[in-house]
């Protein structure tokens, strides 16, 4: 029996895609801006004296760490002054409490920045902080980020695997070695569920509204991934010649598939429903007992992903098991291809020309976007 | 504990273990119906001593314990083995074999 309690995961068939993206274009000024912030609110309380008010950055640092690290070794010094010196004692401890105040806030505020800024490069060289597809920057998850990173190395990964089905199937391997090929893809595609399952555990919302994958994919989402009936009509023409048998079994795959995704569907939209009715709650409802049962009902939702997930990696595997080892990889590589092209076509997307296209004859947009499509074929790799 | 559990699997093509609050209990019920199934269910959370089936299932190695079905009185699973039994072609033959769907 197949795949029993194979922890599943999700590949949308991903290959090379957000390799064309922007990994390094994070804007500077926001970093700046969100140290600035730390640095600005406690120094513009306690300084009264204080110099700039913060204009530059770097002098602003400079300034700082000169006070903190004067300080400890004047405050000392105070201390001592204060246990010798009688007379005006209160005048002098309140000012010493009052500066040694000053210097923890901005020791902690220090401290502060250089953690925001370790998370910042963290997360800039992790290619997190992405234009047009990536989380929404500062408010992800850790489990989500992990996915994220992970998921781009598996990109790459697939761009790979993808070449080197290429180049077999043009060299006309022998079926053993491109057996050994496909048998890797099939494992690539085994560690992404892997992947998906842990991050199913962690943060199912990051899976299920697709924010790991690009703006087109995610149109065609079903329960986080790839729908699997829809991807094996997809495939079904262009994996002709098939044999009779093969044809009756990919056709049944389908339906089954169809089948299956039809149940699952249905139970989560009765998990839906009642996750309606608790959070709507009623007039004698504890709110504190709501949120416990709605928790609960939100946590079933992991179970959804998990599931859809392992009809996805079914189906891969029942294709794999149908058909001949040189049609499943042109079918792998197909898949492969098929989301690339959905990325690239996010970034074209998001990167066309917005000109204002309010034209009588209509001409103008379709101008600006033949544009796009030209200026960005310089750019990308072609696809075969 | 186990008798009562074979009793209830025993003599009936198409066994299933679930409960009203469980969406996956209603999935896996969905999917065998839509095939011209007709299960025997029983709702944990609303027969008596469901609490205990509940866990003798766990000790036959249902993990949860629902959704489980049974097909002619043995265990074939959770909505995992379900599911994947299905997409491989199967658990039609299975349910066809128990005297659950007919041509």
């Amino acid at each position: 029996m197949q795949g029993s309690s194979r922890s599943v995961g999700e590949s949308s068939g991903d290959s090379e895609g957000s390799g064309a993206n922007n990994h390094n274009t994070t804007p500077l000024s926001s970093s700046k801006t969100e140290a600035q912030l730390v640095l600005e609110s406690p120094i513009s309380n306690k300084a009264s004296s204080s110099s700039s008010s913060a204009h530059h950055q770097k002098p602003q640092q400079q300034e700082m760490a000169s006070v903190v690290s004067q300080d400890p070794p004047a405050s000392s010094r105070s201390a001592q002054d204060n246990n010798k010196k009688k007379g005006t004692a209160g005048t002098t401890s309140e000012k010493h409490l009052d500066a040694k105040a000053y210097v923890q806030q901005l020791e902690s505020s220090r401290i502060k920045l250089t953690q925001l800024e370790q998370e910042l490069q963290r997360a800039r060289s992790q290619g997190l902080l992405l234009g047009a597809y990536g989380g929404a920057g500062g408010n992800m998850s850790s489990g989500a980020a992990v996915f994220d990173v992970e998921y781009a190395r598996w990109l790459d990964d697939d761009h790979r695997h993808m070449s080197e089905l290429r180049t077999a199937l043009k060299a006309h391997l022998s079926d053993n070695d491109l057996r050994m090929m496909v048998d890797g893809y099939i494992s690539h595609y085994d560690e992404i569920f892997r992947l998906r399952g842990v991050a199913a555990r962690t943060d199912v919302f990051h899976l299920l509204t697709g924010m790991w994958s690009s703006p087109a994919e995610r149109c065609f989402l079903w329960i986080g991934g790839f729908r699997p009936s829809d991807l094996i009509k997809m495939l079904r023409p262009q994996l002709d010649p098939l044999t009779e048998q093969q044809l009756m079994g990919i056709y049944s795959l389908q339906q089954s598939s169809q089948q299956a995704e039809e149940a699952l569907s249905q139970g989560l939209e009765q998990l839906q429903h009642s996750l309606v009715d608790t959070v709507a709650g009623g007039p004698l409802v504890d709110s504190m007992q709501l949120m416990a049962v709605a928790l609960s009902r939100l946590s079933n939702l992991e179970s959804f992903v998990l599931q859809a997930d392992n009809l996805r990696q079914q189906t891969l595997h029942q294709l794999w098991r149908i058909l001949t080892i040189r049609q499943a990889a042109r079918c792998f590589l197909m898949i492969g291809e098929y989301y690339g092209r959905l990325r690239a076509l996010s970034s074209l997307w998001v990167s066309r020309p917005r000109e204002n296209s309010i034209n009588d004859d209509g001409s103008c947009q379709t101008t600006t976007d033949l544009q796009a499509v030209q200026s960005a074929q310089n750019h990308c790799p072609p696809f075969r | 504990m186990e008798d009562l559990v074979e009793r209830m699997i025993s003599g009936k093509p198409v066994v299933i273990f679930s409960k009203n609050s469980c969406c996956m209990s209603h999935t896996i019920k969905t999917l065998l119906c839509d095939f011209g199934v007709n299960p025997t269910i029983h709702e944990l959370d609303e027969i008596p001593r469901g609490n205990e089936i509940e866990q003798a299932l766990v000790r036959r190695g249902c993990s949860p314990a629902v959704p489980s079905v049974f097909i002619g009185g043995q265990l074939v699973g959770g909505a995992n083995e379900v599911m994947s039994l299905h997409l491989n072609g199967s658990l039609i033959p299975m349910l066809k074999r128990a005297g659950a769907l007919w041509v």
